[in-house]
């Protein structure tokens, strides 16, 4: 700004000497007398700094720089140094400072009450926290109390949380977001490898010859990424995008096959691929014999359920059991499996499930597979899951440079905070659980704690924790960084009744349906207003500086948990200063680091990853790994070539195979609600839209949520493209615009509706049945029908 | 060092008025009829200097890159689409997949009011080392690797114009500031 007048002489001076050069219009000149008279140009000497940072929305980790000046965030520009992204963004990571300046950020602590919201200070707040949960754990012990975090929590946030919550209130009902998004991922990784998280990276994004995206909309879900494989595939014309998907989207444009199956048979599919596999010989005997095992486990439908309403028990807990088996067995499980019958279960050609075989089975070329929702929000999630890794493991292509199962993850910190720091409700830190008698022990005493501190039972999963609370059995709940009164599935089933007698408190930075139906509402810092860490999907753990103040009195996640613990008598488990700004994310944060050390799990220090642009765990001698358990690479395999799945010692160090059936979906169209019901994400919006909606030009390219209808099936229901219309299931219905032939496609009889729109709640409509193993809901699944809305 | 000379010369003379939000027809050889924006609209169109620009006109039915070519494209009703600044040797970017970054405006309303005030344009930037030296490129190269996208042509604003757009090679000149650091031992 024209603040200095030395500066504006020399600018004016500046300008007449240059003005007889060139030839001006009148408009120019005009407009440019008027932006002077404004000061609306920036002085080139105005203070203007640029930092790094990951960026705030999904789990990709794009590295930015943010620009910041005079206290406020004033720009953003992808980091050129970052190795994910390379300097380019997404439309959302490019305007991300303005999801930071809506102008109804939460700015104090509000307590409701007589239905009317009041402002209160903080220390009533945590007084009132602390009285309340303290309450509920005197009258009804443990079991009584909730913590519901999130995958945009920070590693600091998520390790407050799940060191109060278990060390502190003895209860193990922590859980995150992250169980609707990824939990399936994570059951795929452990039943198969007793350790979270892929073993390979975003370098096989230039490596790998083909890539299978199962149900996986990259170019609109992890953009940036997409153009890593777009970019490799340009340069190299021999690569190969297949695209496996229930509607054509976005992506879909750029495959090389596009295969279009029913919704809920890629079971089927990925047992038909290993069908033919085992049937042509193209399998890795040798890697299979030194490296895998194999398993089976419950696989009777009516045992296994679905969890949902009307379908079980209130509480879901069923559990698998593991049983020995082999290749011949396998051989067996998949004679049902042939091209024929695959079809006709998929609706998909033989000739595209022959090709798909023909992919995976060559043994010379490298083949990445890639997934997200469509695999993880599933009925048999965990299912999926091993069967995708089941594919790497019988051809060899796993840990090796190129070949590699890849899952994605759709949170910034869903990897860094909710898998790693272990903020599940059955989890501890770096791969441990409650239910191993050792890793409580260890995790006690990195504590120092009481041996016995930690229970031993799980606590409620994501869905099961809000039945807990619609029941009664929660009294008190605290809901950080996330808004469930959107994004759980078949809401109606959790909607809160004045005067329920629970206690709910939510810290967010906006205003929300959750917030609306919340006792206490918290303000938070958001992103670079506080110091954090996040860890991406490829294991990187990226740290960033607090950048700017937050608005308001706002406060950081992990500080406010910290202040409820100190008021509940358990500073002992905080013994850093943390007043406000103190120093103490670095000693937490290596506390946090002793559960990785010597475990394959290692983070770098906090020193080490306050200059990286982020390292990729286990990071051993200050060196970050690319691939796990492959030689030559991950620091814990002293083999000299091949791979060594050290980290599974249930199955003498061999990576899992497991025989996984195809089961039908819980929901499936019938005459009265013919249409399938697809829920997702738009490029524009991220989840449930409180953050990309308050920023303008996300919010004007996507102001509000539609129905994906097919262009038959609008013919025949006589629906014109943007009338509104209503989809109308068996638990609600909404009613909306209709988008015909839009930036996706969707098959006859088929429909998609994104989730970002807090005014149209297509969770209304989804069928809360889970993931048996996971215990992952399903929002992909429901069966609905059309109607037209008589104006 | 000094500030440009050149590229701050439209900001002085007062003249008549027209309005600043519309891009308006400016007859350049070859191109008549041409649409031409102004550093106001130029503004409106970024939520901050570098942020990708919105799209500025409604879905047309064709592929983005058929009218916003290497060169740019007279489009005839529609006046000059500006040519593709996002170079061949940009790295990541795939010319295809616009929407990646450039959005439509399909809304005038917002959905809640927004305090953020983005980073302006610094049209004084540009620095020389002496009066008849080429200024340092201001900007990152980085998705701008197409320098005559702004600089030259129908499309280009006055104020950044170059003078010399016969010559192709803008970097045998004009350098990029990788560092703000001077060099010491």
């Amino acid at each position: 700004m024209w603040n200095s007048d030395p500066d504006r002489r020399r600018f004016l001076k500046t300008l007449g000497a240059g003005a007889a050069c060139v030839a001006l219009s009148p408009a120019d000149r005009a407009e440019a007398a008027r932006l002077l008279a404004a000061g609306a140009f920036e002085s080139a000497d105005a203070a203007l700094a640029w930092h790094k940072a990951p960026c705030r929305y999904c789990g990709t980790g794009c590295g930015v720089e943010v620009g910041v000046r005079e206290g406020q965030v004033v720009s953003v520009r992808g980091d050129e140094k970052a190795p994910v992204n390379k300097g380019l963004l997404c439309v959302k990571g490019y305007h991300l400072p303005g999801m930071l300046y809506g102008e109804d950020r939460l700015r104090h602590p509000q307590l409701r009450r007589n239905g009317k919201l009041e402002r209160i200070s903080w220390d009533e707040a945590f007084d009132l926290i602390a009285k309340e949960f303290g309450g509920a754990l005197e009258e009804h012990g443990p079991e009584s109390v909730a913590v519901y975090g999130s995958g945009q929590w920070t590693i600091f946030d998520g390790y407050a949380a799940l060191k109060w919550v278990k060390g502190g209130m003895r209860s193990n009902n922590l859980d995150p977001n992250a169980r609707l998004c990824m939990a399936s991922a994570v059951m795929g990784f452990m039943t198969q490898f007793e350790s979270d998280e892929p073993m390979g990276c975003y370098d096989d994004f230039e490596l790998a010859d083909d890539f299978v995206l199962w149900g996986n909309n990259m170019a609109e879900m992890h953009p940036v990424l997409f153009s890593r494989i777009l970019e490799h595939k340009r340069e190299n014309p021999n690569v190969r995008i297949v695209d496996l998907a229930t509607r054509r989207t976005p992506t879909s444009n750029y495959a090389d096959l596009y295969v279009e199956f029913r919704p809920g048979t890629d079971l089927a599919i990925a047992n038909g691929i290993l069908h033919l596999l085992l049937k042509k010989g193209t399998i890795d005997r040798k890697f299979v014999r030194e490296n895998v095992v194999f398993k089976r486990g419950i696989e009777d439908l009516d045992t296994i359920g679905y969890g949902c309403e009307g379908d079980q028990a209130e509480q879901y807990t069923f559990k698998d059991q593991a049983q020995a088996s082999s290749l011949e067995e396998l051989e067996e499980f998949l004679a049902d499996y042939t091209p024929e019958r695959v079809s006709e279960i998929s609706g998909v050609p033989k000739a595209h499930i022959d090709a798909l075989a023909r992919i995976y089975g060559d043994l010379g070329r490298g083949t990445v597979s890639l997934w997200c929702m469509g695999v993880n929000q599933h009925v048999r999630g965990t299912w999926m899951n091993n069967l995708i890794n089941d594919l790497h493991l019988i051809t060899g292509k796993i840990s090796r440079p190129g070949s590699n199962p890849l899952s994605l993850t759709g949170q910034p910190s869903a990897c860094g905070t909710a898998r790693e720091v272990g903020t599940l409700s059955n989890r501890l830190p770096a791969d441990m659980l409650v239910t191993v008698d050792e890793h409580r022990a260890k995790t006690e005493d990195i504590w120092g704690l009481e041996p016995g501190t930690i229970p031993a039972k799980p606590g409620y999963h994501a869905v099961d924790m809000f039945r807990a609370l619609s029941r009664g059995d929660i009294k008190a709940m605290w809901i950080q960084t996330t808004n469930p009164w959107v994004s759980l599935p078949n809401l109606h089933r959790f909607e809160r009744k004045p005067g329920d007698g629970r206690f709910v408190v939510v810290s967010d930075i906006y205003p929300t349906p959750t917030t609306d139906v919340a006792d206490l509402i918290l303000p938070s810092a958001a992103w670079v207003e506080r110091e954090g860490m996040f860890g991406n999907t490829e294991r990187r753990t990226q740290h960033w500086d607090k950048l700017v103040e937050p608005p308001g009195e706002a406060k950081e996640d992990a500080w406010q948990i910290v202040e409820v613990a100190r008021r509940m008598g358990m500073e002992h488990l905080f013994p850093w200063a943390t007043e406000e700004d103190g120093d103490w994310h670095e000693p937490m944060f290596e506390e946090y680091r002793r559960f990785t050390l010597g475990v394959g799990k290692d983070l770098a220090s906090y020193e080490q990853l306050r200059k990286a642009r982020g390292l990729r765990w286990p990071v051993v001698e200050g060196k970050e790994t690319r691939y796990r358990y492959a030689a030559g690479h991950d620091p814990y395999v002293k083999k000299k070539e091949g791979v060594h799945f050290y980290k599974a010692k249930k199955n003498g160090e061999k990576a899992a195979f497991w025989l996984r059936p195809y089961h039908p979906p819980a929901e499936v169209p019938d005459a009265e609600y013919p249409f399938w019901l697809c829920t997702g994400r738009v490029l524009e919006h991220w989840h449930t839209g409180s953050m990309t909606r308050r920023v303008k030009e996300l919010h004007q390219a996507m102001p509000e949520a539609y129905v994906e209808v097919n262009r038959a099936d609008a013919v025949e229901l006589g629906v014109q493209d943007g009338q509104v219309v209503r989809v109308v299931g068996r638990r609600g219905s909404i009613d909306l615009p209709a988008r015909i032939d839009g930036r996706g496609a969707t098959p006859r009889g088929s429909l998609f509706i994104p989730f970002f729109d807090e005014s149209v709640l297509v969770n209304e409509l989804t069928l809360d049945a889970m993931d048996n193993i996971s215990k992952e809901p399903d929002y992909k699944k429901s069966a609905v029908r059309l109607e037209l809305v008589s104006s | 060092m000094k500030p440009s000379l050149a590229i701050p010369l439209a900001l002085l003379t007062l003249a008549a008025c027209e309005d600043p939000h519309r891009a308006r027809k400016v007859s350049v050889p070859g191109h008549e009829g041409a649409l031409k924006t102004t550093a106001t609209l130029r503004a409106d169109r970024r939520a901050f200097d570098g942020a990708p620009p919105v799209i500025p006109h409604g879905e047309l039915g064709a592929a983005c890159t058929s009218c916003h070519t290497v060169r740019g494209m007279a489009v005839p009703e529609l006046g000059f689409a500006p040519p593709l600044p996002h170079g061949e040797t940009s790295g990541l970017s795939d010319a295809s997949r616009c929407t990646q970054c450039h959005v439509f405006r399909r809304e005038e309303s917002l959905y809640v009011a927004s305090s953020f005030a983005g980073l302006r344009q610094d049209l004084r930037r540009g620095e020389r080392q002496h009066d008849v030296a080429p200024p340092v490129v201001p900007h990152p190269i980085f998705m701008r690797e197409n320098c005559a996208a702004c600089h030259a042509g129908p499309a280009a604003r006055e104020e950044i114009r170059t003078s010399h757009p016969d010559r192709e090679n803008c970097r045998q000149c004009h350098v990029s500031a990788a560092t703000e650091l001077v060099f010491a031992r």
